[in-house]
């Protein structure tokens, strides 16, 4: 439709209306929320791994003055259990903790402090397990069962090709990622309050209202109808709030006192409330013809999905899925576990299990750009994916996906003048304490190229509803009200709807209602999937307003009735006014709304997947976004400090719909990308997190961070709204490998685990880059064409871990 | 700096101030005591104007038994409170404690307040090799507020003051019921403070030739050190000091290497060979080995690293304190143009 002269629509940049909020000071966040008499709620956490859990007492802790309640698994009315997609995980811990950090009880009080001394008032009765934190060791035949579900969330294998088909030349090694966290910046937090019809109310911080709404019904054992959420302001997701965390307890606690509770984390809490990036052990070979054209290659990953499934199984699903990179390979056989062991649960986080395998496949290109001889651009601009090509799952490639284009791309941006022998402070490896020495920096410049799927996969339906209503202002202008239960989180849904409601009605006034679930399910915001999928909800309930204020105004003007039954052929919206040429038609939308608003409801589906079958086969993924990095990175050599000099993207973006947004997201990814190659790990040492601070887990700060060189390939996508592609989190999954890929060049070492620390790239007697005692197979053990067993075997040395 | 851990006089200030404004009075009494809620324990706060009043607090709080913290900077204890770490029934706040926010030199020496922030010593230019250490703590917040009394206070593995000062030979001054006392920094450090005495200030000698103070961590701004080094030297008394952070429990001391710095530099110019240079740095990754208590194993930088790690910088702080006469064909010491000579 044209809204010629409406402004704020699709293709500007629109700003977001929260921005100059966020950036003074004064948005208020779901943690910022206050009500008159509310109580303030904190939760007792396991300290052990494993531990049976005796008798629970909390008598001394009621007792307390100024302690409202205290609840434990005994208070749980519904389903005792709950998760994204298998309901394995204690709303408290009632027999056993599975992981040091999981909640045993929780507690409102009339103050924080008054909650916290009744936490420590609370007896809890732990006797410590053995706790496995192997995930290599956890499906040994002779292993314990952590859980009655298991050890095995799932267990993948693609056969793709003829078996044992090989190229002459081989590449093969291990591969580890650590555990990244989301590490938002605005901790887990929620305002529940008890209703009078039984029911609750919620304002939280989350990216999936009507998921946590069916899982509080069913642990409240109340009927869905009667739990209500809104979204509060959100601080930040990057899939960490995908889970449910704080809801079920804060929601117990309000029931149980009838007063308003507000339930929050601290920094300290929110490292251990919400599940991370799956650390990955993996193993690639690599084949090759002499020319470079890759003949076959094997995968085996291992995710450690920590003590509850989360959504282990569909991260294992996208990282067995993408192994083979966007690569055009006859052979393949890609495998992976996601097993549970007694550490933090792991689960979505941006990029999805993708970022993992890419790390891996990455480095293995670049290895094999080494066997050959070869130039490592031109290997995977000879390899690169193109539409129409099949995929290793069997699925046909949809266009577009522009991967040679974007190595091309990247790969012509120009590199930053050299390093200069007189450099000092920020512009060194290590920064301003100066430790670094110009003349031991060596530079190096770095690859990566991935695709990562957007939307859900495997058959899943994510739908996306959304309502819009078409009426008036008080003062008699037409104002378009949107109502999605769409969490905005950052990624921009904010000023998406807008824009496309003006582009679509023609109207500049554009109200965006609050997230919340008296409106239908906009799916969770993750999967790259919100501007496809909600936009898509948004454009088609605007289309159907449009189409019945068209024929309102066709009907009034007594126009033919075929024009009353499809009237955009005649008519047609242009800022602010509906016109019709050839009737000589010309009525301002204002005038149209006279005799009443307009409302219609839309739900977007996107196009049916299915299934992957016994061998791995089937059409799972709805679509493709690609990127590609180059790296450029200075490393002072004897000390291992390494700064990254420049970083080009190029990235495979559909239409543009909103050019700032979508700056801002890639360039969060990168700098999302660069913290998990560097610096960005949650360590664990037999279970426990050691480092749940930002004073031990360190974020990249601006002075880490270069200015993005950044190109954006636009080609439509046919099958979204406007031919849109979601932006953030192709970036994420190449902005590591090419980090890692550029400090290899400058140090001429091959790198095995991320993050890369300073201990990994200097001379030492021992080089503990990889556990020990791995079943997956090393380099010198494995001939070709061998088929590698995927469940991990018994090793009598036993006990490493990757801490 | 920004860290959990026990302190005695702590430094942080952003988060002291949210906590106590919300319990202060507008008009908070000068002297007194005011319930405060930091964490889980509600405490009393003493906010004294003079290092009298702050001792007569100390001992009055001592004598009834109470759990007391010295509330400098707060940026150690005030998350150390909040995550129960820590407990304290008394806070003894020092910030209005002016005579402890002086800093002055006398003929030989320089004297430090306890009070005085790492802002306040960034820009000393009768001390360029302290400035240089304060610059490079923490960021611009945790050095307007963190004091020199919490850095010894905290006493931290790798802290980046204690390791410059142990490296300064500095004295610690010291106030109780008892009177005034005067200990060498290791002294303080194995002894601990008497919960009834104050630290009110630092002495070290004024600068006798250049100063370096390296740090390494893991990005490129605003991290705590991994390992750090700090490299003295006094042309007049024909001595240089080392100091190695992040390898033991607190900072060391290298003596053999300083030992052969002694013996191998050329005192009427201040020129030492490059071989020289690098075998300073070889004795630090030695007695960097023997160091004990070693910190324990920590998730970030294994040992060896460490030992690895504070040699380079040992011998490139060194080859920058000096003049090296002919670089050395490899090694850690490259382009010592570039080196920081006040």
């Amino acid at each position: 439709m044209g809204g010629e002269a409406v402004s704020g629509g699709i293709g500007r940049s629109v700003r977001r209306p929260d921005g100059p909020d966020k950036a003074s000071g004064v948005f208020r966040y779901a943690g910022d929320l206050r009500v008159p008499g509310m109580l303030h709620a904190r939760t007792l956490r396991s300290p052990h791994p494993r531990a049976r859990l005796g008798r629970i007492d909390a008598a001394a802790a009621r007792r307390l003055p100024g302690v409202a309640a205290v609840v434990t698994a005994a208070d749980v009315p519904g389903v005792a259990t709950y998760g994204l997609i298998v309901a394995d995980q204690p709303v408290f811990a009632a027999a056993e903790v599975r992981y040091a950090g999981e909640p045993v009880a929780a507690v409102a009080a009339v103050d924080v402090a008054t909650a916290r001394r009744a936490l420590a008032a609370i007896e809890v009765d732990y006797e410590p397990l053995p706790p496995s934190t192997d995930p290599e060791r956890v499906l040994a035949a002779d292993a314990e069962s952590l859980h009655p579900a298991g050890n095995l969330f799932r267990e993948i294998d693609i056969r793709h090709g003829e078996p044992g088909v090989d190229g002459p030349v081989v590449v093969e090694d291990r591969y580890v990622v650590g555990m990244q966290d989301q590490a938002f910046l605005a901790p887990e937090a929620a305002l529940v309050s008890p209703a009078a019809d039984g029911g609750v109310d919620l304002l939280v911080a989350t990216q999936w209202l009507h998921s946590d709404r069916e899982q509080l019904a069913a642990c409240l054992g109340i009927p869905e109808n009667l739990v209500r959420l809104t979204l509060a302001g959100v601080g930040g997701a990057f899939g960490g709030r995908e889970d449910v965390t704080l809801q079920i307890h804060g929601a117990l606690l309000a029931r149980a006192t009838g007063a308003p509770v507000r339930i929050a984390y601290d920094r300290v809490e929110s490292f251990l409330g919400h599940p991370h990036r799956h650390p990955a052990r993996m193993w690639f070979r690599h084949t090759a013809t002499a020319d470079g054209e890759l003949v076959s290659v094997q995968a085996n990953v291992v995710l450690d999905g920590g003590a509850y499934a989360s959504s282990s199984p569909a991260v294992l699903a996208n990282a067995v899925t993408h192994a083979a990179g966007p690569y055009r390979v006859p052979h393949t056989r890609l495998r992976g576990v996601a097993v549970r062991t007694n550490n933090p649960p792991c689960g979505a986080m941006r990029g999805f299990g993708v970022p993992q395998v890419t790390i891996g496949h990455e480095a293995q290109m670049d290895r094999l750009a080494d066997a050959l001889g070869m130039d490592p651009v031109e290997l995977r601009i000879r390899n690169a994916v193109r539409p129409g090509d099949v995929l290793p799952t069997g699925q046909v490639l949809g266009a577009p996906l522009p991967a040679r284009e974007l190595i091309q791309l990247v790969a012509a941006r120009p590199l930053p003048p050299p390093p200069t022998a007189d450099v000092t402070g920020l512009a060194l490896p290590g920064g301003l304490p100066a430790a670094a020495e110009p003349g031991r920096v060596r530079r190096g410049v770095g690859y990566a190229l991935a695709y990562k799927n957007l939307l859900f996969s495997e058959g899943m339906d994510d739908s996306s509803a959304a309502r819009v209503r078409l009426d008036l202002t008080d003062d008699g202008t037409p104002r378009v009200r949107v109502h999605s239960a769409c969490a905005e989180v950052g990624q921009g849904f904010v000023t998406i709807a807008g824009q496309i409601a003006r582009t679509e009605l023609g109207v500049e006034q554009v109200v965006l209602a609050p997230a919340d679930t008296a409106v239908g399910s906009a799916g969770s915001t993750s999967a790259s999937r919100q501007t496809w999928m909600s936009g898509g909800a948004v454009r088609g309930a605007c289309v159907a307003v449009a189409d019945r204020l068209l024929a309102r105004v066709a009907r009034a003007a007594d126009l033919p009735a075929e024009v009353v039954e499809a009237p955009r052929r005649t008519l047609r919206i242009a800022a602010g006014h509906i016109v019709g040429v050839e009737a000589g038609l010309r009525i301002g939308i204002a005038d149209a709304l006279a005799e009443g608003p307009i409302e219609a409801d839309y739900t977007f589906h996107h196009r049916r997947t299915t299934a992957l079958d016994a061998e791995g086969q089937g059409d799972p993924h709805v679509a493709f976004a690609g990127a590609a990095h180059r790296a450029v990175v200075d490393v002072d050599i004897d000390l291992g400090l390494v700064r990254v000099v420049s970083m080009a993207l190029a990235q495979d973006c559909g239409t543009v719909l909103n050019p700032l947004s979508l700056r801002g997201q890639v360039e969060g990814g990168t700098a999302q990308g660069l913290g998990l190659a560097l610096m960005e790990e949650l360590i664990t040492v037999d279970g426990v997190v050691v480092n749940p601070t930002f004073h031990d887990y360190l974020l990249p700060t601006i002075a880490d961070v270069p200015d993005l060189d950044f190109v954006a390939v636009t080609e439509p996508q046919p099958d979204a709204p406007y031919g849109v592609k979601g932006v953030g989190e192709a970036p994420t999954c190449t902005a590591t490998p090419a980090i890692v890929a550029a400090i290899r060049a400058a140090v001429g070492r091959d790198l095995r685990r991320v993050p890369v620390r300073p201990q990994d790239l200097v001379d030492l007697p021992t080089r503990p880059d990889l556990p020990t005692g791995s079943d997956l197979p090393t380099g010198s053990d494995v001939p070709a064409g061998v088929d590698v067993p995927t469940r991990a075997g018994v090793d009598p040395a036993g006990g490493a871990s990757t801490a | 700096m920004f860290r959990r851990g026990s302190d005695r006089a702590g430094a942080v200030h952003g988060p002291a101030h949210t906590v106590l404004a919300a319990v202060l009075p507008p008009a908070a009494v000068p002297v007194g005591v005011v319930p405060v809620t930091a964490g889980g324990t509600t405490s009393a706060m003493f906010r004294p104007r003079t290092v009298g009043e702050a001792v007569e607090m100390l001992a009055a709080a001592h004598d009834s038994g109470a759990a007391v913290a010295l509330l400098g900077g707060g940026t150690d204890l005030v998350p150390a409170l909040r995550s129960g770490e820590r407990a304290a029934e008394v806070v003894v706040a020092l910030r209005r404690v002016l005579e402890l926010r002086v800093r002055g030199a006398g003929a030989d020496s320089l004297t430090i307040g306890a009070g005085v922030t790492y802002t306040d010593l960034a820009g000393w230019s009768l001390s360029p090799g302290l400035a240089r250490a304060a610059r490079v703590v923490g960021s611009v917040q945790i050095r307007n507020t963190g004091t020199v009394g919490g850095a010894l206070g905290s006493a931290r593995p790798a802290g980046d003051l204690l390791t410059f000062l142990t490296a300064a030979d500095a004295e610690v001054l010291t106030t109780s019921p008892r009177g005034s006392d005067r200990l060498p920094l290791p002294r303080f450090l194995a002894e601990g403070l008497a919960p009834d005495a104050l630290v009110t200030a630092v002495r070290l000698a004024r600068p006798g030739g250049p100063q370096v103070y390296l740090k390494i961590g893991e990005r490129q701004a605003a991290y705590p050190a991994v390992v750090s080094c700090a490299v003295l030297v006094d042309r007049v008394r024909h001595r240089l000091t080392c100091a190695v952070g992040g390898v033991g429990l607190l900072p060391a001391r290298m003596e053999a290497a300083e030992r052969y710095a002694r013996d191998e530099v050329d005192w009427s110019t201040g020129t030492v060979s490059s071989a020289a240079a690098r075998r300073f740095g070889d004795l630090v990754v030695e007695a960097a080995t023997r160091i004990t208590p070693a910190l324990p194993a920590g998730p970030r930088g294994s040992a060896e690293y460490r030992w690895h790690a504070a040699g380079v910088l040992a011998g490139r702080a060194f080859a920058r304190c000096l003049h090296v006469t002919a670089p050395p064909a490899s090694g850690p010491v490259g382009d010592f143009a570039a080196g920081g000579q006040p």
